[in-house]
């Protein structure tokens, strides 16, 4: 049976192994089971493992290996998939008490493309109970219950896709596949020193995945490098008929080689003077450290400014009024108020309540700041700040009120649908993971994942994984 | 870091971007709301903490509120419908942001949202001109 540093390994290198046959993904996924089952309660990590599905899977990539045929490098690598994926005849509970009993007869297409390419299903990963759709106050807004650091269980793993950071962080699947409608795959990525990539809007298909805010939802991976994200990128990117948010087909896809960077552009990258007010000291030191690294690596290292209008308000109507159309039923049967937290049980009632004047007046401002950020895009090619500006919170924080500050770019990533990665970028006195996060111009998500990987190869935080016992 | 004007809005993630709300006040629910359940008076006051706003802005306020109470108020507690209150003040200020964005008649709006992922602003290369005959070299 594989040892501790196992669980640890990247996409890249585990699939060195199981390509040489080296490794057996039927041990691999066994391992990644036991270990699931014996950590994920102690984080609540997981929604549901499905042991008979990933060891049906593994032998399957087993065989196919055995006789030759690879398939590529997700061939026999386990994961997790956030629990608002369809996952046919599955439980789909989209970590609300309202839908645990809800299955679906059809897979989202997003398990479909790492079922064609040989992936291996663990589980479903916990989240907050309708991704955040509903508002929430706690951490414990799960059907799952509040998901636990890794690197400090008395810590939140961020949300929406906390299970999915946690079940990385902990080494209890190679890869987790989350999503983001604002901050959903960032935040969680910082809070648990993991790689997360959040896509282009568009460039992965949201068939079968619950749906938030339509005009904003994105799926990406969270994983051990930026590496790795591209990879599992590349599975799930591309045009599809039945999501009619996603890019034509020219634009869709994604291919990955680590040949590619060889040949890669050098970046210029903008460092962001004015995307957090401040930094809580413990992250400040990691990130300006990462400043100087990315100076020291790249000759185009410049200081950039966000443009000032009321996105965040934008991004925040936007989401309100699509979120009660996606809920409706649930606001108006009243079932809204099984939710568990106390504002996930009242906020769909204001949010039905905003005009469509001002909803429209939200996606004129979406239009001028998307002109506005592909203008500042001419200039940098990503840019760069805090994934954070504070480390994981403790778990009975009341959100609402313990942390206030405003977010323009995530405001801005998200209403104009940009690609942003978070990688680690050092841990605070503490030991708390934090993240450094770099966004690009949309459908140049490859600029991303290079500034990843760049920022990787001259560091190694993302090696760095809590020790579990 | 730069400062950004403290006139943003004021929400940490998403999570209580989806609720629309800036962190502010606690309320005390029993100053807030007499009425037991369903749709009451509403108080007249604002809650202690939060932006004072326009009359125009609380009568706003007001008209989303009594609209819930008239829907739902039965089935909401007292502490509810004062988080509610609350709620619908808080987000007064950042709507009256966002209406006061200057947007022109002609402003498309993102109705569907479609990234920027090609320089379609950009007007394609003109052909260039033709050249006119140039005479035989050797003629």
């Amino acid at each position: 049976m594989p040892g501790e540093e196992i669980f640890y390994l990247s996409v890249s290198e585990l699939a060195k192994r199981i390509e040489s046959k080296k490794l057996s993904p039927v041990d691999l996924t066994q391992a990644y089971l036991e270990r699931s089952q014996k950590f994920g309660p102690r984080f609540n990590a997981y929604a549901l493992l499905t042991p008979e599905i990933a060891l049906e899977q593994a032998q399957a990539a087993e065989k196919e290996i055995q006789r030759g045929h690879y398939r590529g490098p997700l061939h026999g690598i386990p994961y997790a998939a956030k629990d608002l994926l369809a996952v046919k005849g599955l439980p789909t509970t989209w970590g609300a008490k309202p839908f645990a009993n809800q299955v679906f007869d059809y897979n989202a297409t997003v398990i479909d493309h790492l079922n064609r390419v040989g992936a291996v299903m663990l589980g479903k990963a916990s989240m907050i109970e309708l991704a955040g759709g509903m508002g929430y106050r706690f951490a414990s807004a799960s059907l799952q219950g509040e998901a636990k650091n890794p690197w400090d269980a008395t810590c939140w793993t961020c949300g929406s896709s906390s299970g999915s950071g946690a079940i990385v962080a902990a080494g209890l699947a190679a890869f987790a596949i989350g999503t983001e409608t604002w901050g959903s795959i960032i935040c969680p990525s910082a809070y648990c020193g993991v790689s997360g990539l959040r896509p282009t809007y568009g460039r992965v298909s949201r068939y079968g995945a619950m749906a938030l805010a339509p005009s904003m939802d994105k799926i990406g991976p969270v994983a051990r490098s930026a590496e790795d994200c591209a990879r599992v990128f590349a599975a799930i990117a591309g045009h599809d008929p039945k999501d009619r948010g996603t890019v034509p087909i020219d634009k869709g896809a994604f291919t990955y080689s680590p040949s590619m960077e060889l040949r890669a552009r050098p970046l210029k990258i903008g460092w962001l003077t004015n995307a957090w007010k401040s930094l809580e000291p413990g992250v400040a030191k990691p990130v300006e450290a990462a400043s100087r690294v990315l100076r020291k690596y790249s000759s185009s290292v410049r200081d950039a400014a966000l443009p000032v209008g009321p996105w965040e308000e934008a991004g925040g109507i936007i989401v309100a009024v699509e979120s009660a159309a996606s809920f409706r039923s649930l606001i108006r049967s009243g079932r809204v108020s099984d939710l568990t937290d106390p504002l996930g049980q009242i906020a769909g009632y204001v949010n039905e309540q905003y005009s469509a004047a001002d909803y429209l007046q939200a996606l004129k401002v979406r239009e001028i700041a998307q002109k506005k950020m592909d203008s500042l895009f001419e200039t940098f090619d990503v840019l760069a700040t805090a994934s954070q500006p504070v480390p994981a919170t403790p778990l009975p924080l009341n959100l609402e009120t313990g942390l206030v500050f405003p977010d323009p770019l995530g405001g801005l990533g998200n209403i104009c649908g940009l690609p942003a990665i978070s990688v680690p970028c050092g841990f605070t006195e503490k030991n708390l993971p934090v993240g450094l996060q770099f966004v690009g111009r949309a459908g140049d998500d490859y600029a991303v994942i290079q500034a990843g990987r760049v920022f990787q190869s001259h560091t190694d935080w993302h090696r760095k994984h809590p020790k579990l016992h | 870091m730069g400062n950004k004007p403290d006139s943003a809005m004021s929400r940490r993630e998403f999570a209580r971007r989806a609720a629309f709300v800036s962190a502010a006040a606690t309320l005390t629910p029993s100053n807030l709301l007499g009425a037991k359940s369903g749709a009451g008076p509403l108080p007249k006051q604002q809650p202690a903490n939060t932006a004072k706003l326009s009359p125009e802005g609380q009568a706003e306020v007001d008209s989303r509120i009594q609209s819930i109470l008239a829907q739902y108020g039965s089935r909401l507690s007292d502490t509810q419908k004062a988080d509610i209150r609350r709620l619908a003040i808080e987000a007064q200020p950042s709507l009256d942001r966002l209406r006061a964005f200057a947007t022109e008649n002609g402003d498309g709006p993102a109705l569907y949202l479609k990234p920027l992922m090609e320089r379609e602003k950009k007007p394609s290369p003109m052909p260039a001109p033709p050249k006119p005959a140039s005479a035989p070299k050797n003629s």
